[in-house]
């Protein structure tokens, strides 16, 4: 699982560079929540994050292109709203859902 | 509101009051302005189904909703399904184009008489329309003329709008969808929690990129003049993104919880 600090994934590099892109600023400085959460879910899920990201890819067989699959991304989502229930309901329930799909989202995955 | 300030000050609206309902008679004047569009032979083929989103089990939608189109449609909180009833050239019979006449909208003068309905634009035109591959694709041109009225209008009444895509199965079984209506688009619609200018009007495709005057290759010369009029008639509105455009997006995101 995670094996170093959660700063030192490819994927979270690429999630800080998205949002100082889009909002400028230190993100995780900003709001420490931000990695916390996605540790957290790291954790939930039992992957690191490049894992996570690489999870919701697959390759064609017949091509080898890569592709994200609906159907990871799915089993993704439910893990998601597990996460997102065991904080309760409300706004920051849904946060610390947010905060995991921002991850995702700044490494081209939509899930919502 | 003027007609061009209507124009001017329509944007996708993505971020709405979830819990702030739509009165209903905004809702019917919506609709009222989509039946008074300009449709080839009358023939009116849109059709829109109403739902409140409140009403909905969650179930259903959940899978209503599709990725890109999830935020927005949750957090409007009325939905406006529309379709096109691909049943109503064959079921009119001609019927609608005489109608035209009977009003005065069509008259000899073009050409139009009953008899010219009746031996020549149904069996010539219109019921070879209705089996032709193209007909669909006719029928949406009309159907989102008509359509775009009705979003002009939510404008007009202080709301704000977005069509998106959506899970045309689970909408086809959930409300009782006839085989013959092809899905067009929803227009999610709600008081909008975003600015009125909602960061400036969108960028678009230079003016003579897209239309030409007497063949293609010659752009229709844009006079500047007309577009200054425009902008003093607030239907040419100053281009996005506005100042406090990011800090109004990471507001609206932190308030409703959603992803930066």
């Amino acid at each position: 699982m995670l094996d170093r600090p959660i700063e030192s994934y490819d994927s979270v590099a690429a999630w800080v560079a998205g949002l100082k892109q889009q909002w400028g600023g230190d993100p995780f400085a900003e709001d420490p929540v931000k990695p916390q959460t996605l540790e957290a879910f790291c954790r939930f899920v039992d992957k690191d994050p490049d894992a996570l990201v690489a999870f919701c890819f697959l390759r064609k067989k017949a091509t080898g292109e890569r592709f994200a699959s609906k159907k990871r991304r799915d089993e993704l989502l439910l893990k998601l709203k597990e996460f997102e229930t065991a904080a309760g309901r409300g706004v920051e329930a849904r946060r610390r859902r947010s905060h995991v799909v921002s991850f995702l989202s700044h490494n081209g995955i939509l899930i919502y | 509101m003027e007609f061009t300030e209507v124009i001017g000050i329509r944007r996708s609206i993505r971020f709405f009051d979830p819990d702030r309902p739509v009165e209903r008679e905004k809702i019917q004047k919506i609709l009222e302005a989509m039946r008074l569009g300009s449709c080839a032979m009358n023939a009116h083929w849109l059709r829109a189904i109403v739902v409140h989103r409140s009403e909905l089990d969650a179930e259903t939608f959940e899978k209503l909703k599709l990725p890109v189109a999830g935020v927005v449609m949750e957090l409007a909180p009325v939905q406006i399904y529309c379709y096109g009833d691909l049943s109503v050239i064959a079921r009119d019979h001609g019927k609608q184009p005489k109608l035209l006449i009977d009003a005065g909208a069509l008259a000899p003068s073009h050409g139009w008489t009953h008899r010219f309905v009746d031996d020549f634009v149904w069996p010539q035109v219109l019921e070879p329309l209705s089996k032709n591959p193209g007909y669909p694709v006719a029928m949406a041109f009309d159907n989102g003329g008509c359509a775009t009225q009705g979003l002009l209008m939510a404008f007009e009444e202080g709301l704000g709008a977005c069509w998106t895509a959506f899970n045309t199965e689970v909408a086809k079984e959930a409300f009782g969808v006839p085989d013959h209506w092809v899905p067009h688009y929803v227009m999610n619609l709600g008081y909008p929690l975003e600015s009125r200018d909602a960061g400036g009007q969108r960028p678009r495709p230079p003016f003579e990129e897209l239309y030409f005057e007497g063949r293609v290759g010659k752009p229709f010369r844009r006079d500047q003049a007309v577009v200054q009029e425009l902008e003093r008639r607030n239907m040419i509105q100053p281009p996005a993104p506005l100042p406090g455009r990011t800090e109004e997006l990471r507001q609206l995101a932190r308030q409703l919880g959603l992803p930066e």
